[in-house]
């Protein structure tokens, strides 16, 4: 028995009948070309929920953090889920980028610029959080090493320090990675540009881009370094985020798997969230051709697997609950299962842990509005997680005497939705002004950009229309 | 309001007081005026200098803050030492006896109040209510003039109405007072029914002890006051007393510190008493006790005679009730009763609840007398100043006479009956048929506001007096401040009806006590004040033997007891703001109760059962205490009362508590709880069984400390009984708790130590600290009793805001040292355990672990002291707290308690001016009364010389420790080894609170003790 492989090309990233420059064309005629009336309506919701959040933190220094539900065994509640929850979203776009990249992952240029974009936003609106959340906001400042009068460092034991670190260096990295990408699509827009001031800022944004060799050398350099930078990030952050509760001694916290378990949970959410937006965005402005549903499915492969992995540390969870022997941590856990807040546990387990399982079936992942609604419950999902987390775990610890039960104010809720009127400004800015596709990353998985593209074993050019080889079998 | 406050004379010494001349000449000398002012003549440079400079800088005056003015002393006044407290002693009267004090002054105001180690009634502690009579003095909303008719008046007009109105002898005059023990006032009291020939006298007390004194008259002939020794009884039996709280009897500190006298156990050897108690209410009394035996109170009568009956056949003098029986007889309790009573006579001590019939009071001391109690653990005592006469007959004959028009004039001293007295009085009309109506109290209250005079009354911590206290010791109250609202106090207002003379009450009370010294007196009167005591004047014992009509009588009620069914209505007064004379008091109204943890609210408790047959919504973590309200009616009066199960009640039985639901009285009373007096009439001042009870469906949120009861399986509170004790002197460990081995045990075993946690380990061996001293708390469970006066101590001590009730409801208490309650076994008839909690001084903390500003770190002598200026407000460190003993700022309490209202520096003035005045955003908790050890140590270095900071054993004492009437709390160094709490930590029953999680609380706990006798178990 013989088997006789044929090479079999992936299917093409790019659908359509695409040629360099229409998708150049694709991609940067909406910035360039006149602001939809839609946008103007979103970019208005979104500004009057940017408005309510400032508002609302306005109120909270003015007030106190006693506008919000927060009581003495819950000295955490929603800012400190949301935090988690925003700074879990943006992981998937340096994952994407960087780790995706490292491991030449073609596939990846079709969302890599948008879901950065995301991550930024996303870590933006968590580092909001730990920010007002503390009782003297004008004093936050001495988390920071800087130097002072009083000639106090920070408590470098401190987890929430080490928080501080983690956050602006994933948010600095993230950024300037994002910003190293978009030079090129900078100079393609200066160029393509119409209006002079348009021009002027695409202009001096692009850093002199001229597209020479040299440039692309360069360019290529830094972006393989900074991947190189931003891909432990992607493991740190969360690491270090769930070192918040792990390092800690509440029963529901203090916990080994914490680090890797919150990780995964992270790209589970961050996938979760770009596919949401994705799922909305290529049909508003036409990218199908792009984001296209083979990509779609690979998301939710990930998605999928992230998922399993969540499931696999809850369950984790509750075996080491039983084994440990440790009262506290078993009680916190059937308190989660039957306790005050078992609603979230349920809601949670829902989302994060039966939705995925739809994922197994190719038809429901290559389905857009069954995946978009998935994104969407994998999301509350983990917002739950959190939820469970920080506030059943502190609302139930050790001495029952002492547990509470946290009931959310109405500006729990508006700090909290007030954050996505912040998001959705920035991204719907973004949308409008930058190539929401890495136009000279994309076009680099496209057949056009392979030099070799003359197939030695079919002697001819690869046909960049060509259906792809059927797998046959052939026995001798 | 305020213009009569604003330049409020305060004095620091007699002296200046007085402010005559030599003092005057003297203070000139030591400081002459104008010694620092410039002398130089103001030149027309010079003075266009400084005008040029001021003008310059005048622009810079914006840049800065507003200039806050201190002023120093000019002239120091004798004794002061700014920054060093001077105390006084002095005692605070309540309810006819009082009790003896010691007030911190700072700066000429006082600021706390301790009790005087002298005297025998606090014997160096205090009960809630002296703690939180600080608080009282400084309330605002204390009235602070003079009303005639609604309208402002004067102390003046006051006194020109009096000497009018009064120089006609023949008015028939009613004289309605609070009971009160002063001799100064019994004397001026006796003058007023010598010179007003149709005067009469009522004291008139809504929890008074009328009913004891009427039971002591049926069963001896006589009125006398049983006074309790329980260090002597080996067997106590309650009958729905309450003697362990300040409410249910004004000698609680007597009586815990006796009752925990009795039941001290530091060895296997030791022995405790046994205390029986038969209740309707899960009072805190009853939850101290070994058996407890859940009664209706209507059928507690019947009980008592029931035992009376049984013990009538062994005993003598109980003949009349041998051959009684009723549905209790053959009761497995009452032959239990019968059988360790009769085994301990002369060494038990039966008692009952206040308000119980004087029948039930008569057979109780009958009982006391045949057992061969009388005279060795209660003794009965006359008291000097009570009158001959049923006082609760006589309220009920004078509204009658009221209503019929037979009198003129009605004085009332400091009680409020318009608001307390028994419904069916229907005070408020009747006071309408008299001409003149006068008042003196503290308040704007109900009764002053239906009075033709209204005169503001002084506090007692403002004005001189003097009382008994209820074992009879003389004492003189001292004023700490010349009164904030310029009151006047009981006796000068009393003694201006009678003279129409203005006389100070310091001359009133010296006229009295110069009878007591004929010679030497001012050297015996200074000694009286220094002291607070005079050790010469108590009450004798009276010799006791039951009266001849006692037969007669008892078999006459007992023939009438009848046995009733259905549901009953205790009425009892609030554990924290008692008949409603506390209700303006921050402090008070968010102080738990001890059993329900409910702050802010009077409810209707009831059981499990009883709840569950009326469809009550039970409460529990999840559903934010709320609660449905019931309306509960008693004849024509119908009151809603939220409902809330107690487990531990009896069936069919309903307790509201009085004192609530006031309205006009200040900011802190207003509109809080229900007003249940209404439900309570002269025939059922304890309990009534006509009611009709129905669940009104509607909710209502009550804002309770402590939302969950059950320990959950997990070993916090250690107990056990004696005989297991015995058995097992180990029982309190983690080992035997858990029948597991401490996490660390192993290792530490191979490290060569015996134990991984014991702070003695670490002390002994190679851990030693390089500092002395060390301190350490233990807190003895089984001497505590749960009453919460260490809560309150704490709180004036340490500068605690009130937050109010919406606020503890959200679960933000601040109070720093909480007192935990919890139910153990059956719903309907557990026992519940108390366990305060304060800051465990963690050697390993997991809060300053966390911190990420450093803002809580570890003292060199081992106290985990928190930076209030460093603190940004993560609040990490209270999340990674096991105990949960951190309280945030979440609003700026402080400022909201402190700057409230018109005057806010009156309630400044009873800050501690040694604990900073936390601002919103930080975390604060309890330091160990750090400002009190770091005096203590300066003090140490100051008298060695600088050689060593480390204080004399004793030095230092906490707010809690000190006000602990149970002396349950020890604290001092470690590094001492002789010291009482290193000789306390060594007691096997010694362990730590959640040891296992290798945190080294330097707080630990001794392990309860019950002694139950098996037979009832």
């Amino acid at each position: 028995m013989s088997t006789d492989y044929k090479y079999v090309p992936d299917p093409a990233l790019v659908k359509g009948d695409h040629t360099f420059g229409s998708i150049t064309d694709l991609i940067a005629r909406i910035p360039l070309s006149p602001t939809p009336k839609m946008w103007y309506l979103a970019f208005g919701i979104s500004n009057i929920l940017l408005i309510a959040l400032l508002g609302t933190v306005g109120y909270l220094i003015w007030e106190g953090t006693g506008i919000w539900g927060l009581n003495s065994p819950a000295g955490w509640g929603w800012a400190i889920v949301n935090f988690v929850w925003w700074v879990g979203i943006g992981h998937a776009g340096t994952l994407i980028s960087a780790i995706l990249f490292l491991f030449r992952q073609g596939w990846r240029t079709a969302i890599n610029r948008f879901a950065e974009a995301m991550t930024i936003f996303a870590v933006m609106c968590a580092g909001l959080f730990p920010a007002i959340h503390v009782g003297r906001i004008w004093v936050v400042y001495w988390m920071f090493p800087i130097p002072n009068q009083m000639a106090m460092w920070p408590n470098f034991s401190s987890p929430l320090l080490w928080d501080v670190f983690a956050v602006t260096t994933y948010f600095t990295v993230s950024l300037l990675f994002w910003y190293v990408g978009l030079v090129p699509d900078f100079a393609t827009l200066r160029d393509k540009a119409k209006s002079r001031a348009a021009k002027i800022s695409y202009g001096i944004a692009s850093l002199g881009w001229t597209g020479s060799f040299r440039n692309w050398w360069n360019y290529e350099k830094a972006y393989m370094i900074l991947a190189g930078l931003a891909t432990p990030l992607v493991l740190s952050v969360h690491t270090i985020v769930s070192f918040d509760f792990a390092v800690s001694v509440v029963p529901g916290w203090h916990s080994t798997i914490f680090p890797p378990y919150f990780v995964a949970g992270a790209i589970y959410s961050g996938f979760a969230m770009v596919l949401t937006l994705m799922i909305i965005a290529r049909k508003i402005y036409g990218m199908e051709d792009i984001m296209n549903i083979d990509i779609m499915e690979k998301m939710n492969i990930v998605m999928m697997a992230t998922g399993q992995l969540v499931a696999f540390a809850y369950f984790i969870e509750g075996f080491v609950a039983w084994y440990s022997g440790y009262i506290y941590e078993q009680g916190i856990f059937w308190l989660y299962v039957t306790g005050p807040y078992s609603w979230g546990f349920w809601i949670l387990m829902f989302c994060n842990v039966v939705t995925p399982q739809f994922l197994w079936s190719k038809k429901i992942r290559r389905n857009i509005a069954l995946t978009f609604v998935i994104s969407i419950l994998v999301n509350i999902g983990m917002w739950f997680e959190r939820f469970m987390i920080v506030v059943a775990s502190l609302s139930t610890d050790f001495l029952p005497s002492s547990w509470d039960y946290f009931s959310p104010t109405f500006w729990d809720v508006m700090t909290y939705v007030g954050t996505f009127g912040l998001f959705f400004t920035l991204f719907l800015l973004f949308l409008r002004f930058l190539p929401m596709i890495a136009i000279a990353e994309v076009k680099g998985v496209m057949p056009q950009a392979n030099p070799h593209n003359y197939d030695d074993e079919t002697k001819e050019f690869v046909d960049t229309k060509s259906e792809p080889v059927k797998v046959q079998q052939q026995t001798v | 309001m305020s213009d009569e406050v604003k330049s409020p004379n305060y004095w620091k010494s007699l002296n200046e007081l007085a402010n005559n001349e030599n003092y005057k000449n003297f203070a000139h000398r030591e400081f002459p005026e104008g010694a620092t002012e410039l002398k130089d003549e103001v030149s027309r440079r010079s003075f266009l200098r400084v005008m040029g400079a001021s003008v310059a800088l005048a622009g810079f005056a914006s840049c800065r803050r507003p200039v806050q003015k201190i002023l120093p002393y000019t002239r120091q006044p004798e004794d002061i030492v700014p920054g060093k407290p001077l105390y006084y002693a002095s005692a605070m009267p309540f309810q006819g006896g009082l009790t003896g004090l010691v007030i911190e002054n700072n700066e000429g105001r006082p600021t706390k109040i301790e009790g005087n180690e002298l005297h025998p009634s606090s014997q160096g502690s205090t009960n809630k209510y002296n703690q939180a009579a600080m608080l009282q003095m400084y309330d605002p909303d204390r009235s602070r003039h003079v009303i005639k008719d609604g309208e402002r008046s004067s102390y003046e007009d006051f006194l020109a109405f009096c000497k009018e109105h009064f120089a006609d002898t023949n008015r028939s005059i009613a004289f309605v007072s609070e009971a009160n023990s002063s001799p100064t006032y019994s004397r001026i009291k006796d003058q007023a029914l010598a010179t007003f020939s149709n005067a009469r006298w009522v004291t008139y007390e809504p929890f008074g002890e009328d009913y004891v004194l009427e039971g002591s008259n049926i069963a001896f002939g006589r009125r006398l006051r049983p006074v309790k020794h329980f260090d002597n009884a080996s067997v106590i039996v309650s009958f729905d007393d309450d003697f362990l709280q300040v409410s249910g009897d004004p000698d609680s500190v007597r009586n815990t510190k006796l009752f925990t006298r009795g039941r001290r156990v530091t060895s296997t050897e030791d022995d405790m008493s046994t205390f029986y108690s038969i209740e309707s209410t899960f009072t805190l009394t009853g939850s101290n006790a070994d058996n407890r035996l859940r009664l209706k109170s209507s059928e507690i009568e019947l009980f008592v005679y029931a035992l009376a009956a049984q013990l009538g056949t062994r005993l003598n003098g109980l003949s009349a009730f041998s051959a009684y029986s009723n549905k209790f007889s053959g009761h497995q309790w009452i032959e239990t009763l019968a059988e360790e009573l009769l085994a301990n006579q002369g060494a038990s001590i039966l008692t009952a609840g206040r308000d119980h019939k004087p029948e039930v009071h008569a057979t109780v001391a009958a009982i006391n007398y045949a057992l061969g109690n009388a005279g060795t653990t209660v003794t009965y005592h006359e008291l000097p100043f009570i009158e001959d006469q049923n006082n609760r007959e006589a309220l009920k004959n004078l509204a009658e006479d009221l209503n019929s028009g037979a009198i003129d004039t009605v004085v009332m001293v400091g009680t409020n009956p318009v608001f307390t007295a028994p419904a069916d009085l229907n005070f408020a009309d009747a006071l309408q048929k008299a001409s003149q109506v006068i008042t003196l109290s503290e308040y704007v209250d109900e009764t002053s506001r239906v009075s033709n005079w209204h005169v503001n009354r002084a506090h007692f911590l403002e004005a001189w007096g003097d009382g008994y206290s209820y074992t009879g010791t003389r004492s003189v109250i001292q004023p700490q401040i010349q009164p904030l609202f310029s009151g006047i106090s009981e006796i000068e207002f009393l003694n201006t009806i009678v003279t129409g003379e203005q006389t100070s009450g310091y001359d009133l009370v010296r006229q009295t006590w110069q009878s007591y010294y004929p010679s030497n007196f001012q050297n015996q009167w200074e000694t009286v004040l220094h002291d607070g005591v005079d050790t010469t004047g108590h009450f004798p014992a009276a010799k006791v033997a039951l009266s001849g009509r006692f037969s007669t009588e008892a078999s006459r009620f007992i023939s009438q007891a009848t046995e009733s069914e259905g549901m009953e209505l205790v009425i009892r007064p609030d554990s924290t703001i008692f008949d409603g004379r506390f209700a303006n008091n921050g402090w008070l109204q968010e102080l738990p109760d001890p059993m329900t943890k409910i702050t802010w609210d009077n409810v209707a408790m009831m059981s499990k059962k009883t709840a569950d047959e009326l469809g009550i919504k039970a409460y529990g973590v999840g559903t934010k205490n709320e609660t449905n309200l019931i309306s509960i009616k008693t004849g024509d009066t119908e009151v809603e009362v939220p409902a809330w199960i107690v487990p531990g009640h009896a069936d069919d039985s309903i307790t509201v508590t009085v004192g609530y639901g006031r309205e006009g009285i200040g900011r802190v009373a207003n509109g809080m709880g229900v007003n249940t007096y209404p439900l309570r009439t002269t025939a059922t001042m304890l309990y009534t069984t006509d009611v009709e009870v129905t669940n009104t469906g509607r909710i209502y949120e009550v804002a309770c400390t402590q939302d969950h009861h059950s320990m959950e399986g997990r070993s916090i509170l250690r107990n056990a009984t004696l005989e297991e004790y015995r058995e097992n002197p180990d029982f309190s460990t983690y080992k035997s708790a858990y029948e597991a081995q401490l996490p660390g045990q192993a290792y530490a075993n191979e490290r060569g130590h015996d134990d991984p946690l014991s702070i003695f380990d670490a002390i002994t061996k190679e851990d030693y600290p390089d500092y002395e001293p060390q301190w350490g708390m233990a807190i003895d469970l089984n001497a505590c009793v749960g009453c919460g006066t260490c809560t309150i101590a704490c709180q004036a001590e340490n500068n605690i805001p009130v937050v109010g009730k919406r606020e503890v409801s959200r679960g933000r208490e601040m109070h720093w040292l909480r007192v935990d309650r919890y139910y153990e076994g059956d719903v309907d008839n557990p026992r519940a355990l108390h366990q305060p909690i304060p800051c465990m001084q963690c050697e390993l903390a997991p809060c300053e672990q966390v911190c990420p500003v450093a803002a809580t770190t570890h003292s060199d002598d081992g106290i985990n002291q928190m930076t209030y200026n460093r603190c940004i407000g993560t609040r990490y460190c209270n999340n990674n707290c096991p105990y949960k003993v951190r309280r945030f700022n979440f609003f700026n309490y402080s400022r909201e308690f402190l700057t409230d209202g018109s005057d806010p520096e009156i309630v400044q003035m009873a800050m501690n001016p040694d604990v900073s005045i936390r601002f919103r955003g930080v975390m604060e908790k309890c330091t160990y009364c750090v400002q009190r050890v770091n005096r203590a140590k300066i003090q140490a270095q100051i008298d060695s010389n600088g050689e060593t900071k480390k204080p004399e054993e004793g030095a230092v004492q906490t707010a809690c420790q000190q006000a602990c009437p149970a002396d349950a709390i020890y604290f001092g160094d470690l590094t001492n080894e002789n010291s009482e709490i290193v000789q306390i930590k060594k007691n096997n029953r010694n362990y730590l609170l959640l040891e296992e999680l290798n945190t080294r609380p330097r707080t630990s706990y001794l392990a309860e003790l019950r002694n139950p006798n098996p037979k009832l178990a």
